[in-house]
């Protein structure tokens, strides 16, 4: 991969769900070291979109390409793309009652070194990572044992998600929605993990519905996705005209 | 007497395999020194019992000195314990007619009575050896928990090597006012043995019996299940997994019926099907008129992972009275997609992901196992029937 070749490039995308055409043509290119926010109305593919890219069942790619690091993404199974450093924060995180997020965490971490060749982590020093990055998400030691999001709160499984990015480094991560249903304080402290995480290898893809997450990480490009594509892009001050001026004026010039 | 096994055509044997026993040769296995046989590693503080083809034997066991179990010849100590067991519960037809078959031909039969207020820990192993053309083993306990005693019983089901054994054991136990049992047992015979067995529970007043059941072995097994709540508040509790995978068949019935007042039952049942396993749980639920207050909870769930894999899970209600608290559910269904994708989507193998789910499923029913050595052994076993130990490994052994 040179320099040049962009971590994520996605070319004239469709996709179609339940039926339906939802991604229709949507190109988008992300570089290592950007961020990039998807904002847009619902129903415009957002979740789509971070669903193709983590190749969820159920989605049926009817046209275009996805490159992820020069790869074809697409023809990649999800624990592949996984193990190839991309990462997906779900909107509506599932619990896993049985499995507890300790064990997890270790066997995706395990997983990635697999595939790259490495040997399997000492489970000391993973014990102090993780403790690591929980203090910095804020969270309890107790955590560590219970099941994964088991009886966890909407903000509680969002700071999980954002833990289990910041032990698993992805080079792109897919955000979805991460800031849904969190108060203030909890979007600050979801905010330093993924400023924590920003780096020149690295890109982030941000969907998210409103403006105010973009106060705390500060995006380099915003898109607007609309009726399956990207209706408009600009740097971060699309964000505040669309909080202004809502959606409908980039839709009627689409 | 002929003693004329039950069908698929009787009303609790639908999803039992019989046809192993059938044609097992049925008298008991001739008493024979047994070859040199491994058995699980001793519990701590438990005093041990080992039973080879349905014969005691000395040299395996270490019975505690002051033990409150003692081995009868069959013809003693029977029509005694009888008195002591509602033979209501005995009279019932074709459901008891293993546990007839077993008192027809068993010759051994462990009577264990704790006296008012004891406290025992006692582990009973029945090893199968023979082939079931040599004949079958009949494996007799008879349990009497004094008042305000406590019990543990551990009861294993294993194999010492992979014959046919055809195994039929009969379990009876009374519980005094305030006793408690806990019995854990855990069927791991050989895929091609079939185990069989009877149990009945009569608890008096305030009694507890708590009863864990972990099924994996046997090409057939089939557990029959009486517990008679006759004392005014009397508990059970029957938490109750299964993995039946290739060929396996396991069937359980669990009649509890509650006789005494303001008496409580808690069912959970964990089932899972692979390949070709069948599966079949029926729990009945029986609240006689003078049960007023009972409170009853059941759970039974299934999942199915295989192609050709079948599961039953009924429950059944049988109420007779207006003022009582019952709450069932039954399901069965599928590794959940979206759990499964989550696991996928953090790079971790389709295999070792749905293995994983189905652990989490199972989980329930291992962590009321509350002997951490007996629980350690149950995981490694669960493990192992779900072919993926390594994948598992760090969710073993946790407190």
């Amino acid at each position: 991969m040179s320099a040049a070749t962009p971590l994520l490039e996605i070319s004239n995308l469709s996709a179609k769900v339940g039926g339906k055409n939802v991604l229709q043509g949507l190109t988008l290119s992300v570089n290592a070291g950007e961020v990039h926010a998807i904002m847009g109305p619902n129903g415009s593919g957002k979740s789509t979109l971070a669903y193709v890219l983590a190749g969820r069942p159920g989605y049926e790619i009817t046209g275009g390409s996805v490159k992820f690091q020069g790869r074809d993404l697409l023809t990649m199974e999800s624990e592949e793309r996984a193990r190839a450093g991309m990462f997906l924060g779900f909107q509506y995180p599932v619990e896993i009652p049985g499995v507890n997020n300790v064990y997890l965490l270790k066997a995706a971490v395990n997983a990635k070194r697999k595939a790259t060749g490495l040997p399997e982590v000492d489970a000391y020093e993973f014990l102090q990572l993780v403790r690591g990055k929980m203090k910095l998400m804020q969270m309890d030691e107790s955590f560590l044992s219970r099941g994964v999001n088991e009886g966890f709160s909407g903000g509680e499984k969002k700071r999980n998600e954002i833990l289990q990015m910041l032990v698993l480094e992805p080079t792109l991560a897919v955000l979805d929605e991460t800031d849904s249903g969190l108060d203030i304080d909890a979007l600050k402290v979801v905010a330093r993990g993924v400023n924590s995480l920003r780096s020149a290898e690295r890109g982030v893809l941000l969907i998210t519905h409103y403006q105010r997450l973009l106060d705390h990480i500060v995006p380099d490009q915003v898109h607007v996705l609309a009726r399956g594509r990207i209706a408009r892009s600009g740097d971060k001050t699309l964000a505040l005209e669309l909080e202004k001026r809502g959606y409908d004026w980039v839709l009627e010039v689409a | 007497m002929t003693i004329v096994l039950p069908t698929n055509r009787d009303e609790n044997w639908r999803y039992s395999n019989l046809r192993p026993l059938a044609k097992a040769k049925r008298e008991a296995v001739a008493p024979h020194v047994p070859a040199a046989i491994e058995l699980p590693a001793r519990l701590p503080d438990y005093e041990r019992w080992v039973f080879v083809d349905g014969q005691f034997a000395a040299a395996l066991s270490a019975p505690a000195r002051n033990s409150c179990a003692v081995l009868l010849d069959a013809g003693d100590g029977g029509e005694e314990f009888a008195r002591m067991l509602d033979s209501a519960i005995a009279s019932a037809g074709v459901d008891f007619a293993l546990a007839r078959l077993n008192a027809a031909g068993g010759t051994q039969v462990l009577r264990i009575a704790a006296p008012d207020g004891a406290r025992a820990s006692l582990e009973l192993v029945f090893v199968a050896t023979a082939p079931a053309a040599s004949g079958t083993s009949y494996p007799r306990v008879q349990v009497h928990a004094g008042r305000s005693s406590h019990l543990r019983l551990v009861e294993r089901h294993v194999s010492a090597g992979d014959a046919d054994s055809a195994i039929n054991a009969a379990f009876d136990l009374a519980l005094a006012a305030d006793a408690s049992v806990d019995h854990y047992r855990l069927q791991n015979v050989s895929d091609g043995a079939s185990c069989f067995d009877t149990l009945t529970a009569h608890v008096g007043d305030r009694g507890a019996y708590r009863l864990r059941t972990i099924t994996l072995g046997g090409l057939t097994s089939r557990s029959t299940l009486l517990v008679k709540l006759a004392g005014r508040a009397a508990r059970c509790e029957l938490t109750a997994a299964s993995i039946a995978n290739g060929l396996q068949t396991h069937d359980m019935f669990a009649e509890i019926e509650h006789a005494g007042a303001d008496a409580v039952t808690r069912e959970l049942y964990r089932g899972i099907a692979t390949d070709r396993g069948k599966l079949g749980f029926n729990g009945k639920m029986v609240v006689r008129e003078s049960a007023h207050g009972a409170d009853s909870e059941q759970t039974l769930k299934s999942l199915l992972t295989g192609k050709g894999a079948e599961a039953s899970v009924r429950p059944q209600l049988e109420i007779y009275t207006d003022r009582v608290r019952a709450q069932h559910g039954a399901t069965t269904g599928k590794l959940d997609d979206q759990m499964l994708f989550y696991l996928l989507s953090r790079g971790i193998d389709r295999r070792t992901a749905q293995t994983l789910l189905q652990w989490a499923f199972i989980e329930d029913v291992i962590s009321r196992v509350d002997c951490a050595e007996l629980r350690t052994d149950i995981e490694q076993l669960v493990a192992a029937q779900l072919n993926e130990v390594s994948a598992l490994e760090g969710l073993l052994g946790k407190p």
